[in-house]
């Protein structure tokens, strides 16, 4: 059961990943408030389906809606949320001013989910979604695990095929004219802003629904579950499997997940200082992203040169043209000199 | 008409501080071009640093405040030989995540050698004045003198002397400082070791006028930073003061009136018509590009 739960985690968070993955892999907007998105999404799913608050807590709606509904509902809502936050960041500034207006929002978000009691019952957060639907569904509480663990799994597939259908298509190929030159893609006619802000909602409308799916995973949500720093884990995953490849991304969060869960499972975690693993944990990631950052900023597996765009009509693209000619000129026995990368490999920048 | 004269005093003495913050967080960007967001926790090095030193010194505040602002040069060396200087010619956005994987590690590193919870320092916080409409303590008064003297020196440094001649030569083009025979290298490490030294001091005044502070203090300060210095025009150290003023008294007088648990709510709000209206600062024209000092 701990390995059903583990693998969970990570499913959710593989979802919430293709979702960040849109804005920072493709179009190259460096975000931080997409776990305030995914905490949106989880807060609306408890107050939508667990019922009126009993007197000391307090939180708005409190409506009794089936669980999925819930999710789809507070989805909406994670998307319009995203959609005033993207309309100020997105239309002007790029690069650190984004960074550090996302960094704003989902810090204001925190704060006020945290202070203003009436939204979510601050800081001692909702609760009471534990297994919706066990009763329904005549399962265990091991087995209702095994089957969302299922769903969880048919959910980030469904999302994978979505997500690779819309790398493969022109909408795709657009976002990443612009996140290589802005200024070129501008003028030849795309409408940058509205490019950007697309992916934006739909990345936000994943992180939405890893946020109903972690509710479910969790049963109770407070301000303690999720600092706006927790998004950084998602960087490393992304970093470590590959920016912009979504496969790469997936495996990317199982392999940080899992492996960071297990390694510090085994670290020396005294009694008297049971911030010592978690802080050691956090000092890992850090180091990580600034490794790989250094040292390998594509990750392990590099986003694909035309990100398989021809793979649908199953002709295999062309190797990057190598000069006609160039193997004689660089003489025998040496090898000719490497063809630029192709424009859509300088994700590095 | 008190409730607005005492956050006025306070907000007086926060930006204070808040410009010490600030006016380091924009000279490490004027030489290096980084947004530094590590830039929190030197504050938090030199906070923790004047903690350890407190009993060793007997007490004594401006001891403290030289360990604080020692620590804090120290972590900023660190810092910039081992993360920024190994990721020059990258990208802003690129060494923007570096910084803060750093912030990451730095911060944990102190929860692992101070613990999570709150800690505070045992000096005397002095009694309460009455100066003309403002409450102050004694510690809010010493922040803003000598928030006002490092302003004095920043400004003599750079106007006057052959050091600040070179800084400022760095940050409009160092390729050009570096072929005029300024050895561009070492301006930048002096620099980031000046702006560490005023963060490391700032931290020690912003634990000891907040009382508690546990290691997410500079990283909970850096979003009021990165207004006060938006609001001045990134890059620029005197406007920075300026931005430092308003920010600090904005956020604290609109957290008088409603809790000050939103000051940080409104540091964005502020933030966001900042970057939305001017982005170059308030301090020059709407259209104008931003000229760096």
């Amino acid at each position: 059961m701990y390995w059903v739960s583990v693998v969970t985690e990570a499913g959710v968070f593989a979802i919430l990943a293709l979702g960040l993955d849109m804005v920072w892999g493709w179009c190259g907007d460096f975000d931080l408030a997409f776990y305030g998105y995914l905490a949106l999404g989880s807060y609306m799913t408890f107050v939508l389906s667990i019922g009126k608050p009993t007197a000391p807590v307090r939180y708005i709606i409190g409506w009794h809606l089936p669980v999925p509904l819930s999710i789809v509902i507070a989805d909406l809502t994670v998307v319009c949320l995203a959609a005033v936050i993207g309309a100020i960041a997105l239309r002007n500034l790029r690069e650190i001013y984004f960074a550090v207006t996302t960094l704003g929002a989902v810090y204001a978000l925190y704060l006020i989910v945290e202070n203003y009691t009436p939204l979510f019952d601050g800081f001692n957060g909702v609760y009471g979604l534990v297994n919706p639907g066990q009763a329904a569904l005549r399962l265990t509480y091991n087995g209702y695990r095994i089957v969302f663990l299922g769903v969880v799994f048919v959910l980030l597939f469904a999302t994978y095929l979505l997500v690779q259908r819309l790398s493969r298509s022109p909408f795709g190929r657009m976002l990443r004219s612009v996140r290589e030159d802005e200024r070129a893609a501008s003028a030849y006619g795309r409408a940058v802003f509205w490019a950007k802000y697309r992916a934006y909602l739909v990345g936000a409308a994943l992180a939405g629904l890893a946020g109903g799916l972690f509710a479910i995973f969790i049963s109770a949500f407070n301000p303690s579950a999720w600092t706006p720093q927790e998004l950084l884990v998602i960087y490393a995953a992304i970093l470590v499997g590959g920016r912009g490849n979504p496969r790469g991304v997936i495996v990317g969060v199982f392999v940080v997940y899992i492996g960071f869960i297990e390694l510090t499972r085994f670290l020396p975690s005294p009694a008297s200082r049971p911030e010592f693993g978690p802080a050691f944990r956090q000092i890992l990631i850090g180091l990580m992203i600034i490794l790989m950052l250094r040292f390998r900023p594509e990750g392990i597996f590099r986003e694909r040169p035309g990100a398989g765009a021809t793979a649908r009509s199953g002709i295999r693209r062309l190797r990057p043209t190598r000069p006609l000619g160039a193997e004689l000129a660089a003489g025998p026995g040496r090898p000719a000199s490497e063809p630029t990368p192709a424009a859509d490999e300088g994700s590095t920048r | 008409m008190s409730t607005f004269l005492v956050s006025v005093g306070i907000g007086l003495a926060t930006a204070a501080i808040l410009s010490l913050s600030a006016v380091a967080f924009t000279l490490e960007y004027a030489v290096s071009r980084v947004a530094n967001f590590a830039h929190g926790e030197f504050l938090t090095i030199g906070a923790y640093a004047a903690y350890s030193g407190q009993t060793l010194f007997h007490q004594s505040v401006p001891a403290a405040a030289l360990i604080a602002a020692a620590a804090g040069m120290l972590a900023a060396l660190v810092l910039n030989a081992a993360l920024i200087q190994q990721f020059r010619g990258r990208s802003a956005i690129t060494i923007f995540i570096a910084t803060l994987g750093a912030s990451l590690i730095l911060q944990n590193i102190l929860v692992i050698a101070y613990g999570a919870a709150n800690v505070s320092y045992t000096f005397a916080q002095g009694g309460l004045h009455h100066i003309g409409p403002f409450l102050w303590t004694t510690s809010n008064i010493e922040v803003i003198f000598s928030a006002l003297a490092v302003a004095g020196l920043i400004y003599l440094l750079l106007q006057r002397t052959r050091f600040g001649k070179a800084i400022r030569a760095v940050s409009q083009d160092r390729a050009l400082a570096q072929v005029s025979g300024i050895p561009a290298g070492r301006i930048v490490m002096q620099t980031w070791a000046l702006a560490g030294a005023i963060s490391g001091f700032a931290g020690f005044v912003l634990a000891d006028t907040i009382g508690t502070f546990s290691p997410t203090l500079g990283f909970g300060f850096l979003l009021l930073t990165i207004t006060a210095t938006v609001a001045g025009g990134i890059g620029r150290p005197y406007a920075t003061f300026g931005g430092a003023l308003i920010v600090g008294l904005a956020t604290e007088i609109a957290g008088a009136y409603t809790s000050s648990a939103y000051q940080q709510v409104y540091a964005f709000l502020l933030l966001v018509l900042l970057m939305l209206f001017r982005p170059n600062g308030v301090f020059v024209g709407r259209n104008a590009t931003a000229v760096r000092a």
